[in-house]
This record gives structure tokens, sequence and C-alpha cells, in this order.
């Protein structure tokens, strides 16, 4: 049961390391303003009912590289309480880079899809 | 149990240990921003009044320190400063090597820095010599003290942005964000703080020294250049408009027009010879800033 936990996790990672990518510029290009992380998280949160499929946390790195891959511009403000806020927003770039990633994502899903199914016909 | 923001983040450090300083500052922040609004927001949603019972449910949701030094650790490679070195490969010749640094980024931005230190060298110098003799003279009234505390509060800031100018320059990683004091401790204690972190110290250190070294930097830097640039086009001005190679008053120093090529040929090493140095001094530059500047 241990083993199959672990593999169960292992394996919901190495899916969510792109697929964070996608959904977080998708979540951005959505929105009219600029987000920062709570914010973020919180729409994702509310977004599915389901158990959320990647900590919270694990998404701050994933805006930290897509800001310095250039899809995101980030902005420092300073909150009326506590620690200044990070403010996220997709680029130009990012939203080229959006409608790529949901093709292939598409394709993807298509394809996992049809093996999945032709397995359970047989 | 982890029972505070405060103890998340310790745990949280020292569950990244051995990764890039500035990845950790980074990661620190990020939790502290997110944990601390989530809680606030936790406070302002429910009647609850205290913080260690919202806490566990906030830390569930974003993860467990492991977790979170794991997912930094993973990204932490593909973050790369805009300046890294890419990696020369190494079946390039030494000789594209050696003049590929023309196209070297890295290389142009050393150089950018090493001119362009000169003018923050003396602006860092005279903030820190004027805030620190201000503040030690003041001191034999009470005034001294609330000058020194803001002029440590400010040697915070420089170090911060000369520490982006390094990053963008230099390509060495550094802090992204600033640092924050936490409204909940007390001032006293973030006073103390100011004056217990060594970075506060170092960073004086720092402004300082950028006065002496950015004297070295920009008169090397402008030396050579001036230096490689000449050699290259005087055989050229000489072969045009007749203008001597040297002159000083009424002497005029001509070269043997066989030694013209190979003068011009010689400026263009020299400048490439410059690059290098450049880029090498940026490098060292950039690991000496990181341990001044960043606090561990």
């Amino acid at each position: 049961m241990e083993n199959e936990n672990i593999a169960d996790k292992k394996f919901q990672k190495e899916i969510n390391s792109g697929t964070a990518a996608l959904v977080l510029l998708s979540t951005l290009n959505n929105s009219l303003d600029q987000m920062y992380g709570y914010q973020i998280a919180k729409q994702l949160e509310e977004g599915t009912d389901e158990i959320p499929m990647i900590k919270q946390g694990a998404l701050y790195p994933v805006l930290r590289s897509l800001e310095s891959s250039g899809l995101l511009k980030s902005l420092v403000e300073p909150s009326v309480s506590g620690p200044p806020r990070k403010y996220y927003e997709i680029t130009d770039n990012g939203k080229e880079t959006l409608v790529r990633w949901s093709d292939i994502w598409e394709q993807t899903k298509m394809f996992v899809d049809s093996i999945l199914e032709g397995g359970k016909n047989d | 149990m982890i029972n505070s923001i405060d103890q998340y983040l310790d745990s949280l450090k020292t569950e990244l240990k051995g990764c890039d300083s500035a990845t950790i500052q980074d990661a620190l922040s990020d939790a502290e921003e997110h944990l601390r609004t989530a809680i606030e927001k936790g406070l302002e949603e429910s009647d609850k009044v205290v913080e260690a019972d919202i806490l566990s449910n906030v830390i569930e949701k974003y993860g467990s320190p492991d977790e979170i030094a794991n997912a930094y650790r993973d990204i932490e490679d593909r973050i790369k400063p805009a300046f890294a070195r890419n990696q020369v490969s190494s079946n390039k010749s030494v000789l594209s090597r050696f003049f590929g640094i023309f196209a070297d980024a890295g290389a142009w931005g050393s150089l950018i820095y090493m001119i362009f230190a000169l003018v923050t060298g003396i602006i860092y110098f005279t903030w820190a010599v004027t805030g620190i003799s201000i503040g030690m003279s003041m001191i034999i009234l009470i005034i001294g003290i609330p000058i020194i505390i803001l002029f440590l509060y400010s040697v915070r800031g420089l170090s911060f942005i000369e520490g982006r100018i390094v990053e963008a320059l230099l390509g060495e990683r550094m802090p992204r964000r600033a640092r924050f004091t936490d409204k909940n401790v007390k001032l006293w204690d973030r006073i103390k703080e100011l004056f217990t972190d060594r970075s506060t110290w170092s960073g004086i250190l720092y402004l300082v020294l950028q006065l002496p070294l950015g004297i070295i930097y920009f008169s090397l830097m402008i030396t050579l250049i001036a230096t490689s640039i000449a050699s290259i086009f005087a055989p050229i001005m000489y072969l045009i408009w007749d203008i001597p190679i040297i002159q000083t008053g009424n002497m005029e120093y001509y070269l043997p027009n066989w030694l013209l090529p190979l003068m011009t040929i010689a400026g263009f090493l020299l400048l490439t010879i410059t690059m290098h140095i450049a880029k090498f001094i940026g490098k060292i530059h950039g690991k000496y800033a990181k341990a001044l500047l960043v606090s561990e």
C-alpha cells in the first residue's frame, strides 16, 4: 500500500511538471487583472471539487520559471498588511505559447485517451 | 508539528540546504508571502482567532517543507539568469573560442558593468561614508541612533539594487526580491536583527569598496579599449590622412610600412583579450558580490 502511494505520487508529479505550466498560463490569460500567487492558488482550488493535484507551494517555482522564460512578467507591490506581493501577468509571447501548448495538450489528451479506451475494448 | 510560519520557514530553509542561496531566499519569500496571505484571509473568513488553528490546514494545502524544497530543486536548473553564460561546447576549436568572445553576451555584460561601476561606486561610496559619519557623529545626541538605523535599512535597499544589476549584467544569480520585515515582530527585535545580520555590515563594506574597485575597473577597461582601438585605426589614419602614429610636441613618429598591418592585428588581438579579461573579472566580481550582499 505504501509503495503504491509513493508510485502514485511520483506519477502525479511527473504529469504535473508539464501541466502546471499550462494551467498557470491559461489562468493568467483568462484573468483580466494581474494576480499574485495566493489568488491563483485560490482560483485553482475553487475551480475544482476534486482534491487539487498540485500543492499550492509547488506553483511558485513554476511561476518563476515561466517568468524567466519570458512567458510571464511580474511586479512586486507592497501590501497593506504583511509582506509585499508579487503580481504576475501574461506576456504576448506567453499568449502565443499558450495557443501552441493548448494544441499539444489536445493532441496528447486524444492520443492517451484513445490508447486507454482501446485497451478497455480488447 | 509546525506551529508557526517562522517554524515552517526554518524547516524549509533546512530542507533547501545545498541549493543556491538566491533560490533559498526566493523560496522563503514565496512561502512567507503565501502563508501570511492565506492566514490573513483565513482569519477574515472564519471566526477562529488563533493563527495556529488555521496554519495546519494552510500548510496542508501549500505542501510540506520537503515537498516544496523538492519543487524548487527541480526547477532551479531551468531558471537561468539573463546573461548566464552558455557552456562553451568543447568541440569548438581554441581559435573560435578565443574570438567567439565577441558573440558572448556575458562578456559584453561584464564590460558594461565594469565601466558603469565607476558611477555606481561613486554613489555607493558617498552614501555609505555620509551615512556612517553623520550617524556616528550624531550619536552623541540621541538623533544619531535613528539616523544609523535608517542608514542601515538603506544599505539593504542598495544591496538589493546592486544585486539586480549584478545578476542582469554579470549573470550571477542574486535574490530577486527584497527582504521584508515581518509586522508581527516587535520593533526592537527587528532593529536587533538589522544589527546582528552579517549582510548589513558586509553590505556597507561592499558599498565602500565599490569606489576603488570601480576606479580600477573603469581605468583598466577604458585604457585597454582605447589602446586597442588606437592600434587598430592608427595605421589606417596614417595611410589615408597621413596622420603620424604618435605625435608629441613637434616630434612625429612613423612606423615602417610593413609594421602597419601588424599593428592593426595587434590592436584587434588586444581588444579580444580585453573582452576575455572583462568576462573573467565579471565572473569573480559576481561571486564576490554574492558573498558580501546575500545573507546566508
